[in-house]
């Protein structure tokens, strides 16, 4: 064996030392042992392969990936995680919602699963009832949208014309999946409430989303995509009296 | 009669490694998580079929490595980066220097590998996997995982030497005998 092969069954050791009593590697490490021009090389090749061992170890998942891929192991809806106190009361009411409205017919086949559980996760969010927790409750819009914007949370640069001349109800910001997202509240003259959840697209992977409304379970939805933010819009206000707002 | 397989101690031992190899594939780290937790739905719908838990593991970076490429190949979104090899002799690299990089840093040179080479070092640094564990995960004889590791090492010493060479932010301290106080 020449100094160059050796090298290149060297390079093959783990820096933990797991391949140092394979019997494919002996030889080539025994060679090591007796040149010492070679095991100079080994023992920066080691050093260098720790290093990037330690570098690359340094990457942290994201919080919280674990146990939602034990969650999703179990078939358990995850409710999403929130900045503010309160939530987790809600919690219970927030899976049997998302757990019911998680069964439906799949629109959105091609989606990537992050998007799929961002969409039962949101529509969960909304469902609880009498209505979603807030974090402020206001009738202006340009009152929720400084309190959005003052907690670095996503939000729509202009909502159409018709939303902005009515009241809201007020917003929230949350994290989802430790994405900061919002969730503001329009007050609809039939009385029921339009929710616009809106987070960065790129949170949620793929979206292969219907155009237009549709309906699932008594709710009417929308997604969009605008310059870089997922939109999604919830009511279980009359299809009708829906498209009038959210129409441009 | 297969085994059940612990599931919670699989996810436990493995979704790090897992995350960070599918970081290194997919460049963004939504798309990482998506992929990590494929693999482990996937996981639970064959694991009847996996009769030895000591080949659990690669298992799971194949599979996960399988997905990326599925996705790949139906999307088109992810350009080949192309290597352009240096030719220069092999830099050195001082470890002190080398350990003030950080994580993202590394994984940026790493991805400036060639493809062939990449694919082998990615399973090697981020999952730890031995070279024969690499070359039933790539299909690839040993010989060829070897000479892919020892190349592919080499471009990844290029590549963080460019890295050191261009950060600004990098400090490099006067040699004690040009320091003020020396003077």
């Amino acid at each position: 064996m020449t100094r160059e092969q050796a090298k290149e069954c060297l390079s093959a050791l783990r820096a933990s030392g797991a391949d140092d009593a394979d019997p494919t590697l002996q030889e080539a490490l025994e060679l090591a042992r007796k040149d010492s021009e070679l095991g100079s090389w080994l023992a920066q090749q080691r050093e260098f392969d720790n290093i990037l061992v330690e570098k690359f170890a340094s990457i942290s998942p994201p919080e919280g990936l674990k146990e939602i891929i034990l969650e999703t192991l179990e078939g358990t809806a995850r409710p999403i995680q929130s900045w503010r106190m309160g939530w987790f009361a809600l919690a219970a009411t927030i899976v049997l919602a998302a757990l019911l409205l998680g069964q439906k017919v799949d629109l959105f086949r091609g989606s990537s699963r992050l998007f799929r559980s961002f969409r039962t996760d949101a529509l969960a969010m909304v469902a609880v009832k009498p209505g979603p927790k807030l974090d402020l409750e206001t009738p202006s819009l340009e009152t929720a949208e400084a309190f959005i914007a003052a907690h670095d949370a996503p939000r729509l640069d202009q909502f159409p014309q018709k939303l902005q001349a009515i009241d809201t109800a007020g917003c929230r910001v949350f994290l989802w999946r430790q994405h900061p997202a919002s969730l503001t509240c329009f007050r609809l003259p039939s009385g029921n409430l339009l929710h616009v959840v809106v987070i960065r697209a790129d949170a949620v992977g793929r979206a292969d989303m219907p155009t237009g409304p549709y309906s699932q379970n008594g709710w009417h939805l929308m997604f969009q995509k605008k310059a870089g933010l997922l939109v999604m819009w919830a009511s279980q206000a009359p299809m009708e009296e829906l498209k009038q707002f959210i129409e441009t | 009669m297969a085994k059940k397989i612990d599931l919670q101690a699989i996810v436990s031992e493995h979704y790090a490694a897992l995350y960070r190899f599918g970081l290194a594939l997919a460049k963004n780290e939504s798309e990482a998580g998506d992929l990590t937790q494929e693999t482990f739905f996937i996981l639970t719908k064959h694991q009847e079929q996996i009769r030895d838990p000591e080949r659990i593991k690669p298992w799971l970076f194949t599979t996960l490595r399988r997905e990326f490429l599925r996705k790949v190949r139906t999307h088109a979104a992810h350009p080949e980066v192309e290597f352009q090899p240096a030719e220069h002799e092999i830099p050195a690299i001082e470890s002190s220097a080398l350990r003030t990089i950080d994580g993202k840093t590394a994984l940026a040179a790493l991805e400036t590998v060639e493809e062939s080479y990449r694919s082998a070092l990615e399973l090697f640094y981020l999952g730890d996997l031995s070279y024969k564990e690499i070359s039933a995960t790539l299909g690839v004889p040993i010989g060829t995982v070897m000479s892919r590791l020892s190349r592919g090492k080499e471009q990844l010493r290029r590549a963080l030497a460019t890295a050191l060479e261009g950060d600004p932010h990098k400090i490099i301290p006067l040699p004690e005998s040009r320091s003020p106080e020396a003077r």
